[in-house]
């Protein structure tokens, strides 16, 4: 039986900042590739954020939240480290309270285990309706350079049996033992980064190449037989270097490149720019995605594009719609003043 | 003083994350928030439950500067500046107060159209107080 | 039912005094209101009292009329706390009023008191603005500047009404209040300044809003027939009303209209057998400028609407035909919550009797007036029509 993604939305916060104007502040802007990213509004976090792109996905195939039986969530900047999370968007989006939910907190990864913890509860309930929403707007300090990409964003799918957008094809991952790159240990309110860059790398490129290259096999695909590849993005540049590594082109990653402007969306990198690549592609398109969760582990989707319909609100019309904001806003918003 | 336990704030989330509203069995007119008896036959108090769309318009408004915040939304003012706080006309006839966010404030007027969503309203004792707030559209 | 007289009244300083204390705010209007019965007052024949009160910072939130009154030496009798927000020192008057008319006491002490200056600025907001719908008005983010502001917009977009029609309120009360020595704000104020204040809730700026006062005041309410026995020249209660309302504005079907004050007044007016017309004078609750505009419309000085045309035409200046808040109002004389509404009756008294201390501000001739005191926006209104 097919399953797939039945609806999807995506969700920006208007607020962006410029490269420009952290390198007033601190001399350097160190995102690779980011030009701008996106912000929060004070009164704004990873929970309304879900509830809005939940809403809006239910919306676009459109299905009743009544209908949902399974929610997961995802983020690595929950506003409570204990405490149910799915619970506010169940009960505010609609959907019953009998619904199973799960929250995905730890990873970056996070966004495409609970896509795949979505997939299977439709495999096993073909009637069953799962939507995933994922949403992030990680914290660093701001002495730390890997703040500098950090931007904020939220996507979410409906997945089902019938109605489909993206048929999944197939699915495989990779999981090993790395540490010491991008980690919040207990009681740290902000993210750590030892900044052995090339150790993280070798986790990076190990992680997703395995597989992305376990699915191609599983498959029986080239890369070149992909329209659209979605890759994690940490900065600009990291996406190309994995896709390279695979055999992907620039091409193929062209569609789904958010992080330009909206920089590092953690848990919602994947998602948000899978909705991406889904505003534009054909019937027919396949598209590959691979993300990345430090460590650390990655997971491979493939999906190929059954229906042209759409989702109402594009997000290339999310990233349009923005209102600038200096450094020293920021940091307010970032409840970096103390 | 203004303290609103957290079980007092959890009795309200059905208007606050949901927007349910009551509808006189009598009078067939819509109570929102919910009242013992229907505030507008003043007579019944046999109500169904309805969900509101949450649309309207703006009914009157005001700007609030650092002075005229309540403390819970000191912080927010200071972060973002002067906020907007509007009556709201609801489509299904109450009206209704809360805030206009993603909104210049210059920009809000009379008869703008606007739509509630999930916002993060303020912080106590810890807990993160979520409810409606409107936005343009 | 009895016929009711007020023969004494009392009013402490309004102001800032780190130096007193409830007690001591309101044993100094009580000495005050004892000094002003003409022919002497023996305490001993006030055998109730009635104590507007909102909690004072929460300083003693129980018991807190026997507390006041003992201090001035009133003990074992009937006495009570009245909680109406910034409308208690006007209910108390009423409860004063209600208690003599049924014969049940026959000299009732009607005053009220707060301390406001005490508490710290963020204790203050927690304290204050809790007198609307705590739930959903404070939670949107407003205090009453907020809330006022809503109605101040909405009447400007339905009626026309001006920035400078607001500003003209404040003028006047501070042109008023300069002129009275027990003010907290004795100095007059150019429409310009006023116009340019501040914002505090747009469309309301510094000088629209009330600022918070400590301040005690005391009125001897008396059946008519003993009335003679205090003096000469007593001042009648002709009537009273008073009315509730849905406590959040966005419940009321009229924004622009305290329903409270219209059927309070019309209760006033009713039971006294006078018109708007008759009223000489008033003291109104103008906590911001728009409150008193609309106190104009609502309690028929002019029509729906047209507050702002009137103010601009000098009606309720001293000196025009229908002078308001002479006092200074709330804006100018201060805002001690719960002594507001017997403060005014201390005005009027003094204002009938020809007694204000300063002549400039004696509206001359007068014979009837009105108080208008509000809780919170409107969730309460008391009224109360005297005649000398």
């Amino acid at each position: 039986m097919a399953i797939g993604i039945s609806g999807y939305s995506a969700y920006i916060p208007r607020f962006r900042i410029k490269k420009e104007d952290y390198a007033k502040a601190w001399g350097l802007f160190s995102a690779a590739g980011v030009a701008e990213k996106s912000v929060m509004g004070f009164d704004e976090d990873v929970l309304t954020a879900a509830a809005k792109v939940t809403k809006r996905a239910l919306e676009s195939v459109p299905t009743a939240p009544e209908k949902v039986t399974r929610f997961a969530f995802a983020s690595t900047s929950p506003p409570y480290v204990e405490k149910l999370l799915s619970g506010t968007v169940l009960y505010s989006v609609g959907i019953p309270n009998t619904a199973f939910c799960s929250d995905h907190t730890t990873s970056t990864r996070a966004g495409t285990e609970a896509m795949i913890v979505g997939f299977e509860h439709v495999m096993s309930n073909p009637s069953g309706r799962a939507v995933v929403a994922a949403a992030d707007a990680p914290i660093a300090s701001m002495w730390d350079s890997i703040e500098h990409a950090l931007g904020a964003g939220a996507a979410a799918f409906v997945l089902s049996g019938d109605n489909l957008i993206a048929e999944l094809e197939g699915h495989a991952s990779y999981a090993s033992e790395y540490f010491g790159e991008r980690f919040r240990p207990r009681e740290a309110p902000y993210l750590h980064d030892l900044n052995v860059k090339k150790f993280a790398e070798g986790s990076l490129l190990t992680n997703t190449t395995r597989a992305g290259s376990a699915l191609l096999k599983k498959l029986n695909r080239k890369p070149e037989e992909y329209q659209h590849v979605v890759i994690q993005q940490p900065d600009a540049r990291v996406p190309a270097t994995v896709a390279a590594r695979l055999n992907f082109t620039d091409a193929q990653l062209a569609s789904s490149l958010v992080s330009k402007s909206l920089g590092d969306l953690g848990a919602a990198s994947v998602p948000v720019a899978l909705a991406s690549a889904l505003d534009t592609a054909k019937v027919g398109d396949k598209i590959m995605v691979i993300s990345y969760g430090s460590g650390a582990g990655s997971d491979a989707m493939s999906f190929k594009v059954v229906s042209d319909r759409k989702t109402q609100v594009r997000v290339q019309t999310e990233m349009d719609r923005k209102e600038y904001i200096d450094y020293v806003k920021y940091l307010k918003l970032k409840g970096a003043i103390v | 003083m203004a303290h609103v336990s957290v079980p007092m704030y959890w009795r309200t989330i059905p208007q606050r994350y949901k927007m349910i509203g009551q509808k006189c069995k009598k009078c067939g007119a819509v109570n929102f928030p919910p009242k013992g008896v229907c505030k507008y036959c003043q007579t019944s108090s046999e109500f169904e439950e309805v969900q509101l769309s949450g649309r309207g318009k703006v009914h009157t408004f005001v700007l609030i500067s650092a002075g005229g915040a309540p403390p819970e939304f000191a912080e927010q003012e200071k972060a973002g500046g002067q906020y907007p706080v509007a009556i709201v006309q609801l489509e299904e006839g109450p009206k209704m107060i809360g805030q206009i966010a993603d909104v210049d404030p210059k920009e809000v007027k009379i008869d703008m159209p606007v739509k509630a969503e999930l916002r993060k309203i303020y912080t106590e004792e810890e807990v993160i107080r979520y409810g409606f707030k409107f936005v343009p559209g | 039912m009895k016929k009711v007289a007020i023969v004494g009244a009392g009013q402490s300083r309004y102001g800032d005094f780190p130096d007193k204390g409830i007690k001591e705010l309101f044993f100094e209007a009580y000495k005050d209101m004892n000094a002003s019965v003409d022919k002497g007052l023996d305490p001993k024949v006030i055998e109730s009292a009635y104590i507007g009160n909102l909690g004072s910072g929460g300083f003693q939130l129980g018991n807190m009329s026997a507390l006041v009154t003992e201090y001035c030496g009133l003990t074992h009798i009937n006495t009570m706390r009245i909680e109406n927000a910034c409308a208690s020192g006007g209910y108390a008057l009423v409860a004063a009023v209600m208690d003599v008319m049924s014969g049940t006491h026959k000299a009732v002490l009607a005053g009220g008191v707060e301390k406001m200056t005490d508490v710290s600025g963020i204790k203050q907001k927690y304290w204050l603005g809790v007198s609307g719908d705590t739930e959903y008005e404070r939670l949107a983010g407003t205090t009453f500047s907020g809330l006022y502001a809503l109605i101040a917009q909405r009447h400007m977009y339905e009626f026309g009404t001006k920035r400078e029609h607001l500003s003209m309120v404040a003028v006047k009360n501070h042109k008023n209040g300069a002129q009275n020595p027990k003010a907290q704000f004795q100095r007059e104020i150019t429409l310009e300044q006023a116009i340019k204040g501040p914002i505090v809730a747009s469309p309301l700026n510094l000088f629209d809003c009330c600022s918070t006062t400590d301040g005690a005041s005391a009125v001897l309410v008396c059946d008519a027939e003993m009335a003679k026995q205090f003096t000469d020249t007593p001042v009648y209660v002709t009537g009273f009303g008073t009315a509730s309302d849905f406590l959040a504005i966005h419940d009321r079907a009229n924004t622009t209209t305290l329903e409270g004050t219209r059927r309070a007044g019309a209760m006033a007016y009713k039971m006294s057998g006078l018109t708007p017309k008759d009223i000489q004078l008033a003291e109104v609750h103008d906590c911001f400028t728009i409150a008193e505009l609309l106190a104009y419309e609502d309690l028929g000085f002019c029509e729906k609407g047209n507050a702002g045309p009137f103010i601009e035409e000098g009606h309720t200046q001293i000196g025009g035909d229908k002078p308001v808040n002479a006092s200074g109002g709330l804006k100018s004389k201060g805002h001690p919550i719960g002594s507001t509404g017997t403060g005014m009756a201390y005005e009027m008294f003094n204002q009938l009797r020809g007694t204000v201390q300063k002549p400039t501000r004696q509206v001359k001739g007068a014979e009837i007036g009105l108080i208008h005191n509000v809780g919170g926006s409107g969730g309460t209104v008391a009224v109360t029509v005297m005649r000398r």
